[in-house]
């Protein structure tokens, strides 16, 4: 009971440590730290368009953070996520502008399904490399970064860029069509009461990446394949011994984590965009593993670590234009905060294992020493 | 039996009342007791009797909250190991404390080198060292890396990084768990030694034979109390073991007659590799029939672990054939032979055995988790897994607070039940057990080795692999002695003595069953 209360207040204490740290970095370039805080809460939760905007922006690395976590937990350090998101990103606009004809309950979801098959792809050689020839995923996955950002361009530029920009410097694709696009959640939440601005594009991808969680998190702790996901992870030995296929399950995991990759930027084309463009945001599959590691890998952990990343910049740039505080020391703020979070858990979770010990030391010690009566 | 001390001198030491609760334990309960100058103590318990706080109490490592220690007669307060070594008080530990890639005289006097104008001084380390091991009969060259020695003579070091300290009594925590038995000849003859020269040896262990061979006097601890102390010539080893336990334990199980069955279990010409690919079994061949428990003796690292996970398809085989309930296995894989119904208690339950993290009840149904008994469709089912885990702690009185306790929070005796209560469980046609009762007390070993009897009636085929061999005499069929990735010899019960099989074990005897010759090594 104590220790399940100390477990649920450790990620808070956590990030009020970082927030006192940063909190030097401040008054160091000569602001108050009250006021600046102050400034960031105001603006970041007292305003509609601000929580869309946090949501929006919690919603790639919802993914991301998925992504990379499912691959830690099997005891693989997928680093290509960023790469698999580009892909999975350009094979959706792909199919949205290249696709035509189709209704939006079928283009829609092909879009995704395109997505998905991409980042699958593109996670499938570093994992077919680790299993068979034992290369390093760490290092195959970020060459498949560098292979999926050259590609990219590639294609952008040089085979689906849109005939209707040229001769202007920008280089996009064509539109997508109407029916590859993402439905946005403002049309459900008016009714509601909810007045989200006009500008948003917070969208069902929102929805989507939450369900995501919700259902690894229930397939982890209850499938029979997610009990031996956990029992890889904590001890490939003996999950082998059990005759638990290792390659097996770790290669399916990956796979999957390519998948969710892959979704990573469809909020941001299908939902905000519209086309894919040589600026489509880059660096979310990176945020993806800080992300994880915030959420010490745990599915359900994730959204409030990609909620939190969110916070801190859309706060950023509440700072940087109304208390005039560069957007770099949010930045550091949230090198901090992560830091913080790493170190709190290794100490909680030593101090619960020995917790653990005592009690079952005490419940041995307890029981009467009555051994050989116990017959099968 | 050397003379005890007079009466007239004070002990070496005397612990008065002493007291030690830790939250929700009282693990030692008003312990008095008195070491004599000179004498072999023994300090016998089951696990979790308290034998260990006690002699952390007396090393400095915890304070207790009520009780007086006295040496030759005066308090002393031991707060800390720094202070107990200044007392002359040593321990040697179980498992060692050595840097292998240290020579012996560096490891013997870190921490108190000796030095002259700032320098290290190694030549009056090893005059000192040289010293030592010859008042005291050690053989040991201080110039030898200790990575490149045995196991005995690393506890060798041990012994004489101690008394290099100037120690007087030593503690010595289960010195012979690591040993062969011939090492443990040797150690024997150091102690004996060590006790001529007027040293004080406290010894912690729970092999009766070896402490009735070495020991003085015995005091027998349970659940925290000293429940008698009792000079070792007179006693027998079940009368000890009835003290430790509470209640009359049988050491050597009626071996009720049963005649084999089918072959169950063959391998034939099975070579298998070990670290950086060479063969550690070479061409080892036998069969097991139902009803059948084959014993394979033999010292540590000849083999076994490599033959173990090679039976049991974790290894492949590089030459021969693996035949399990009359299917051929050799490529077959873990999860093929599992599905014969092969059981498997692997030597180290950290490694093969458990999941540490995961809960009593995950760690039950390991191995049986695709089983319609604990799946229903795609998910896991709850209840079922629940069920049998409840069933199982009763059976194997597995002591944990709760089926979701985590099974790192489990003592080693209950971890080790955890795994023998699963690889019993669904009528198992084949066990391969591996050093099944290592780390278990008395109580919980006569447990282990009742059910393997059990199901043998019941027509289990059995392999024991066992560093101790009264576990392999008392309970295997036939024995086969295994040395340097080959079975050796092999024995029917009673076929041979402790001695004969321990000469096999260490390669002495040339006779036997022919060996495989030219292998590449």
């Amino acid at each position: 009971m104590r220790l399940a209360l100390l477990q649920a207040m450790t990620p808070p204490l956590a990030i009020l440590f970082g927030f006192v740290a940063a909190a030097g970095i401040i008054l160091a370039i000569g602001k108050d730290p009250l006021d600046v805080y102050g400034m960031m809460l105001r603006f970041s939760l007292t305003r509609v368009d601000s929580i869309a905007a946090i949501l929006f922006k919690a919603t790639p690395l919802i993914f991301a953070g998925l992504g990379v976590a499912l691959s830690f937990r099997v005891n693989l350090w997928n680093i290509g996520v960023e790469g698999q998101y580009y892909v999975g990103a350009f094979a959706a606009a792909w199919v949205g502008f290249a696709i035509r004809g189709l209704p939006a309950a079928i283009h829609l979801p092909l879009a995704i399904v395109a997505a998905l098959a991409a980042g699958m792809l593109w996670a499938l050689v570093p994992i077919v490399l680790r299993l068979k020839r034992g290369a390093h995923e760490v290092i195959t996955t970020i060459m498949m970064n560098y292979i999926a950002g050259a590609l990219v361009l590639y294609l952008l530029a040089d085979v689906f860029r849109d005939p209707a920009q040229a001769g202007s410097p920008r280089v996009r694709t064509p539109e997508l069509l109407p029916s590859a696009r993402v439905p946005l959640l403002r049309p459900l939440l008016e009714p509601l009461g909810i007045p989200i601005p006009e500008h948003s594009a917070l969208n069902w991808f929102l929805v989507l990446g939450i369900a995501l969680c919700v259902l690894a998190s229930f397939l982890l702790a209850r499938s029979r394949f997610g009990y031996e996901v956990r029992a890889v992870a904590a001890n490939p030995a003996a999950a082998e011994a059990a005759g638990i296929g290792l390659g097996r399950v770790q290669f399916l995991v990956f796979l999957i984590s390519g998948a969710i990759a892959g979704l990573v930027g469809l909020s941001d084309v299908l939902g905000f965009f519209g086309y894919f463009d040589i600026d489509f945001p880059k660096g979310l599959g990176f945020l993806g593993i800080s992300v994880a590691l915030l959420a010490r890998n745990n599915p359900l952990g994730i959204i409030p670590a990609a909620l939190l990343f969110g916070f801190l910049d859309r706060g950023a740039q509440g700072v940087q234009v109304f208390a005039g505080v560069p957007r770099e020391v949010i930045t550091i703020l949230q090198a901090i905060v992560i830091l913080a979070i790493v170190v709190a858990y290794e100490l909680l979770t030593r101090y619960v294992r020995t917790q653990r010990k005592r009690e079952a030391q005490r419940v041995a010690a307890a029981a009467p020493a009555a051994m050989g009566e116990a017959v099968p | 039996m050397p003379s005890l001390t007079p009466l007239t001198m004070s002990p070496a030491i005397e612990l008065i009342d002493i007291t030690k609760r830790f939250p929700g334990v009282l693990a030692n309960d008003r312990i008095s007791l008195q070491i004599e100058r000179g004498e072999i103590h023994a300090l016998v318990g089951e696990n979790g009797a308290g034998k260990s706080t006690l002699m952390k109490i007396l090393y400095g490592l915890h304070q207790p909250d009520a009780g007086t220690i006295r040496m030759a007669g005066n308090p002393v307060s031991l707060v800390s190991p720094r202070r107990a070594i200044a007392l002359g008080i040593g321990m040697v530990h179980q498992h060692f404390k050595l840097i292998p890639r240290f020579t012996v005289a560096e490891n013997v006097v870190l921490g108190s080198e000796p030095s002259r104008a700032g320098r290290l001084d190694m030549n009056a380390a090893r005059v000192r060292l040289r010293a030592l091991c010859a008042q005291y009969g050690f053989v040991l060259d201080p110039d030898a890396e200790v990575g490149t020695l045995s196991v005995g003579e690393q506890q060798r070091v041990e012994i004489v990084k101690v008394l290099y300290r100037g120690a007087e009594v030593l503690i010595l925590d289960e010195p012979t768990a690591v040993l062969t038995p011939q090492e443990v000849d040797d150690l024997f003859g150091n102690l004996r030694r060590l006790r001529a020269e007027g040293k004080t040896i406290i010894f912690i262990s729970h092999i009766l034979e070896e402490v009735l061979a070495i020991a003085d006097r015995i005091t027998v601890l349970r659940r925290g109390r000293v429940v008698g102390t009792l000079p070792a010539a007179g006693v027998t080893k079940a009368q000890i073991a009835e003290l430790m336990v509470g209640r009359p334990v049988l050491l050597d199980l009626p071996v009720p007659p049963v005649s084999p069955g089918a072959v169950r279990l063959e391998v034939q010409g099975a070579v298998v590799a070990g670290a950086r690919g060479r063969p550690a079994v070479r061409g080892v061949s036998f069969a097991v029939r139902s009803g059948e428990i084959y014993g394979i003796a033999g010292v540590e690292g000849n083999g076994q672990t490599e033959l173990v996970e090679a039976l049991v398809g974790l290894r492949p085989l590089i030459a021969g054939r693996l035949t399990i309930m009359g299917q051929d296995v050799t490529h077959g894989g873990p999860r093929a032979i599992r599905l014969l119904g092969v059981g498997h208690i692997p030597e180290d339950r950290h490694v093969r055995g458990l999941v540490l993290p995961m809960e009593v009840r995950e760690n039950l149904i390991l191995g049986h988790h695709g089983r319609p008994t604990f799946c229903s469709g795609l998910l896991l089912n709850q209840e079922g897994i629940d069920a049998f885990s409840d069933d199982r702690i009763e059976r194997f009185d597995i002591r944990t607070p709760s089926v979701q306790t985590p099974a790192l929070a489990l003592s080693g005796g209950n971890q080790q039940k955890v795994i023998v209560a699963r690889e019993f469980a669904f009528a198992p046609s084949v066990l391969i057990a591996a050093q099944p009762t290592r780390g278990l007390d008395i109580g919980a070993t006569e447990f282990v080795r009742r059910q393997v009897l059990e199901a043998r009636s019941a027509g289990l085929a059995v392999v024991l692999v066992s560093a101790m061999l009264d576990e392999i005499l008392s309970l295997a069929d036939r024995i086969g002695v295994i040395h340097a990735g080959d079975i050796v010899a092999e024995f029917p019960r009673g076929g041979a003595t402790p001695r004969e099989i321990g000469l096999y074990m260490t390669g002495g005897s040339s006779s036997g069953r022919a060996r495989v010759e030219g292998q590449p090594a």
